[in-house]
């Protein structure tokens, strides 16, 4: 009983602090105007006093309190009867202390919103009528009082409804059941499947290609775009998947090889600067091998160290290459922070790239020449000799690899990827500038490389897909996208170490340290 | 390196790229000096003090931030990425301290207008100091409970991509809560910026602001407390005995996920005192305060040898001091501080490749 009550008491002020952050980034308000939207009610008469949006702030509150009173009442360790009395209690304390921090909020937000503060000065989305809405269009103490019984209401009926639902053998049965259909999903059973067929893998590729091929067609101007964006991305990582994922070496300023392609092309062929207006196809390769130049010169020096210095030290180039451009120094050479615009397409057989279409097309072709080249590289003795290097660098050194020419061999190829993908950004968006290269390009190409699966074409793709993809496709939730974004990073290595579609290498890799770590028994976990 | 015996003796053709690299450098930088100082002085030596000044209390700031990372990285090998995000959480919470003083009355017999904050002014910096550092403390330590204890066994990588989902989280939700607008930071009334002593060098006043001292001499004693915690106490003891070796510690009976938590206890409060110190000192707080001041420390926890805590201190004014004095050194545009500070990182790293003081890990560790 004592447990119990720690535990639910813990899970309550988990709860109340979860619901407290939502009001106070105004979430509560997105989530009642969504749940408005979905059930159509907006217009439908006040109920109780309570206009249709309030009634829909509640059932997403109610959502919350009943999850809250469910994971408050879970058993705990060491009990080993099940009876009814603590799970109804869990809820019941859950609830309670949940409702008790939200009304505690509403009081002191109704309060000083009744005497004139204005809130939203110091917490920005706090506005007057979001306070309205929270308290109910009541008085603070009544509007208090109402989320108190509220909250402690469906914490009673989530630790009743879990007590009901989840507890039965039954229940248990078919949990048990579902997670090992999951591990089994999980431990890449059907892509494995697929790999040892040839006649499926080949349909399979078929029919991606012809969808590939389909899809820009049907897709709007705007879907296009992004299509294009996530394809560069999908370069990027494939590039970087080279130099983080197979020669493991980490790499946090790959964008100033992009940055490198990117100007070459806009130098080259726009009018602006220096008004060469060269052809697309003669740009394109002066990009890559300058950005493969600069790649091995870079490399040269550094590539000697190790780990987190050689992290540090190539963030330290992407941020000089950004530096660099955007300062006076190179204004008359590159138009500094102002960019430059109307970078020249490519034509092909005399017609111009000029649509979204035609460049979705063009990145697509890039992205099966890499991916091509790169299948070929990972099966070759290059490839093995980098992943050898990746696993132990002394032990490779003694197999007779020269470990210095195969890191410099990595790194130039990802510079040079990273080169054609810069170049066919810029001549895509036809406008370069020095924020294009920003930080946060290295940090979300390394992220999507790990998110999708180390050192592995699939995972790349789809790290890319979620990475690239998923914030347009939250789009709706406007500002909360990228805060949404930062959590499921943080979530999805919780849940996949090892990545959306881990490479089967790296799988066994995860899975051996963390049976090591459970045969060790240190004892101290947990 | 197994190699090291022998590479030492022989003159590979990279040795000789180094020595040509590094002799040119060093005859360039005295060539420099030579230049700015006696055969065409740029500046007065008044000038000279100014940049001296502002780049000793924005170096202590960086050393501070940077013993963090060091810590951390020491006892887990993983980058904390969001480190300078607990810091700018640090500064928030001394922000909102000095607002809510202000807006308390303290009538006085000489200005019946007073209010808290100007009336007890070394109170309100006491408060604001703790209340940043411990919401930092506190945000450093569920960061760990939550995003970084589950991935202790995974590869090395994994972690680090949690730490960015972290900050970038963090950096959003701050955003959220606060707005996306600047804020200036209002300081007590003797703490004002930009007001200070003057000392007469070479003709002109050279102004020395309080906040600077102040920020000065707090950095220094808290690294001189942190250094006496991990060296002299029992926790400090433990903290540098998990470092070695996390399973021999277990068995010395250390409870090592404690040891980890208060590690990142320690590593938020000082990067909250940093915080707090950036808003007093540079006076605007905003919720990507925190990402620059980040990569800097990182830069010079790097530069002095990771792992390391007097390392920490010396990159961190090392930095300090090439960020204001180099460009005015190398006669370039003050835009490229950056440029010279990561240029530095690289030379420095070329040619000891385990930074200024080197660093404590043993090469099998890593």
């Amino acid at each position: 009983m004592k447990k119990q009550f720690r535990h639910a008491i813990i899970t309550g002020i988990v709860f109340g602090i979860i619901t407290s952050f939502l009001f106070l980034i105004g979430f509560t308000g997105i989530a009642a105007d969504m749940f408005g939207d979905l059930l159509q009610n907006k217009s439908a008469a006040p109920f109780m006093n309570l206009t249709p949006q309030m009634l829909d702030m509640l059932i997403f509150l109610g959502l919350i309190g009943l999850w809250a009173g469910s994971n408050g009442s879970h058993k705990v360790k060491g009990q080993t009867d099940d009876p009814i009395g603590p799970a109804v209690f869990g809820g019941l304390i859950t609830g309670l202390v949940h409702g008790l921090f939200v009304s505690v909020l509403a009081l002191l937000v109704g309060t000083l919103d009744a005497k004139g503060v204005k809130i939203n000065t110091y917490l920005y989305q706090i506005l007057p009528a979001v306070v309205k809405l929270f308290i109910l269009a009541k008085t603070p103490i009544q509007g208090a009082l109402f989320h108190l019984v509220f909250l402690t209401a469906t914490g009673l009926l989530g630790g009743i409804l879990s007590r009901g639902l989840g507890r039965s053998a039954w229940q248990s049965r078919l949990q048990k059941k579902r997670n090992e259909s999951f591990s089994k999903i999980s431990q890449a059973g059907i892509f494995n499947k697929i790999r040892s067929n040839r006649m499926i893998l080949y349909s399979v590729y078929g029919i991606v290609l012809v969808l590939l091929f389909l899809l820009p067609l049907r897709a709007g101007q705007y879907w296009n775009y992004t299509i294009g964006t996530v394809g560069v991305y999908v370069l990027l990582g494939l590039g970087l998947n080279i130099v983080v994922g197979l020669a493991g070496l980490l790499d946090l300023g790959y964008v100033a090889f992009f940055a490198i392609g990117a100007y070459t092309m806009a130098l080259l062929s726009a009018p602006a600067p220096h008004h060469l207006l060269w052809n697309f196809w003669i740009a394109l390769p002066i990009g890559i091998g300058l950005a493969t130049i600069t790649g091995i010169l870079l490399g040269a020096p550094v590539l000697r160290m190790r780990g987190d210095y050689l992290a540090i030290v190539t963030l330290g180039f992407g941020e000089m290459i950004r530096i660099l451009l955007k300062s006076d120094v190179l204004t008359s050479f590159t138009r500094g922070p102002k960019g430059v615009p109307s970078i020249g397409g490519p034509t092909l057989f005399g017609k111009p790239f000029n649509s979204d279409i035609d460049f979705v097309y063009l990145i697509f072709l890039a992205v099966l020449l890499i991916i091509f080249v790169t299948n070929r590289l990972q099966n070759s003795r290059i490839g093995r000799a980098w992943e050898a290097m990746r696993e132990d660098e002394i032990v490779s050194r003694a197999m007779g690899i020269n470990t210095m020419k195969q890191k410099l061999l990595a790194f130039a190829i990802g510079a040079a990827f990273a080169g054609l993908g810069g170049a066919i950004f810029a001549s895509r968006n036809q406008f370069t500038g020095p924020e294009d290269f920003s930080l946060m390009v290295s940090i979300n190409v390394v992220a999507l490389v790990i998110v999708g699966g180390m050192g592995n074409i699939p995972g790349v793709i789809a790290g890319a897909l979620v990475l690239k993809g998923l914030p347009e496709v939250l789009r709706q939730m406007q500002d909360y996208r990228v805060l949404i974004f930062g959590a499921l990073l943080v979530v999805m290595m919780l849940w996949r170490p090892a990545g959306l579609i881990p490479s089967s290498r790296r799988r066994m890799e995860v899975e051996r340290d963390a049976g090591v770590q459970e045969t060790a028994g240190e004892g101290r976990e947990k | 390196m197994p190699d090291a015996k022998s590479s030492a003796k022989r003159l590979t053709p990279y040795k000789i790229i180094q020595s040509i690299i590094g002799v040119t450098f060093i005859i360039y930088i005295i060539w420099r000096l030579f230049v700015v100082f006696i055969a065409k002085p740029s500046y007065g030596p008044d000038t000279w003090a100014r940049f001296a000044i502002a780049g000793l209390v924005l170096g202590m700031v960086y050393a501070l931030i940077a013993i963090g990372y060091t810590l951390v990285y020491g006892i887990l090998r993983m980058i904390n990425f969001a480190h300078g995000d607990i810091m700018m959480i640090g500064a928030f919470g001394g922000y909102f301290v000095f607002e809510a003083l202000r807006a308390i009355p303290t009538p006085t017999l000489v200005d019946p207008q007073m209010n808290f904050l100007d009336a007890n002014p070394f109170i309100s910096v006491v408060l604001a100091f703790l209340i940043g550092s411990s919401i930092a403390a506190m945000c450093g330590f569920f960061l760990e409970k939550i995003a970084y204890r589950p991935l202790r066994t995974a590869p090395r990588l994994v972690p680090l991509i949690s730490a960015i989902g972290a900050s970038i989280f963090l950096e959003n939700a701050a955003q959220l809560l606060f707005g996306p607008q600047r804020r200036d930071y209002t300081n007590p009334m003797i703490l004002t910026r930009g007001e200070g002593w003057s000392i007469p060098i070479g003709g002109s006043d050279v102004i020395l602001t309080y906040t600077g001292v102040l920020t000065f001499v707090l950095s220094v004693l808290v690294m001189l407390g942190l250094y006496l915690l991990v060296m002299r106490t029992r926790l400090g003891r433990s903290m540098r005995a998990v470092a070695e070796n996390k399973p021999v510690a277990a068995l010395m009976g250390i409870d090592v996920d404690g040891v980890i938590s208060r590690t990142f206890i320690i590593s938020g409060a000082s990067a909250g005192a940093a915080g707090v110190m950036w808003g007093i000192h540079l006076g605007l707080v905003y919720h990507f305060v925190g990402f620059i001041p980040g990569i800097k420390a990182f830069t010079s926890a790097v530069l002095g040898g990771i792992g390391s805590v007097p390392g920490a201190m010396l990159g961190g004014l090392f930095l300090g001091l090439v960020e204001s004095l180099g460009p005015a050194i190398l006669g370039i545009s003050f835009q490229l501080k950056d440029v010279i500070a990561f240029g530095i990182l690289v030379l420095v790293l070329i040619f000891r490749p385990t930074g200024i003081v080197g660093e404590i890990l043993t090469e099998e560790k890593v």
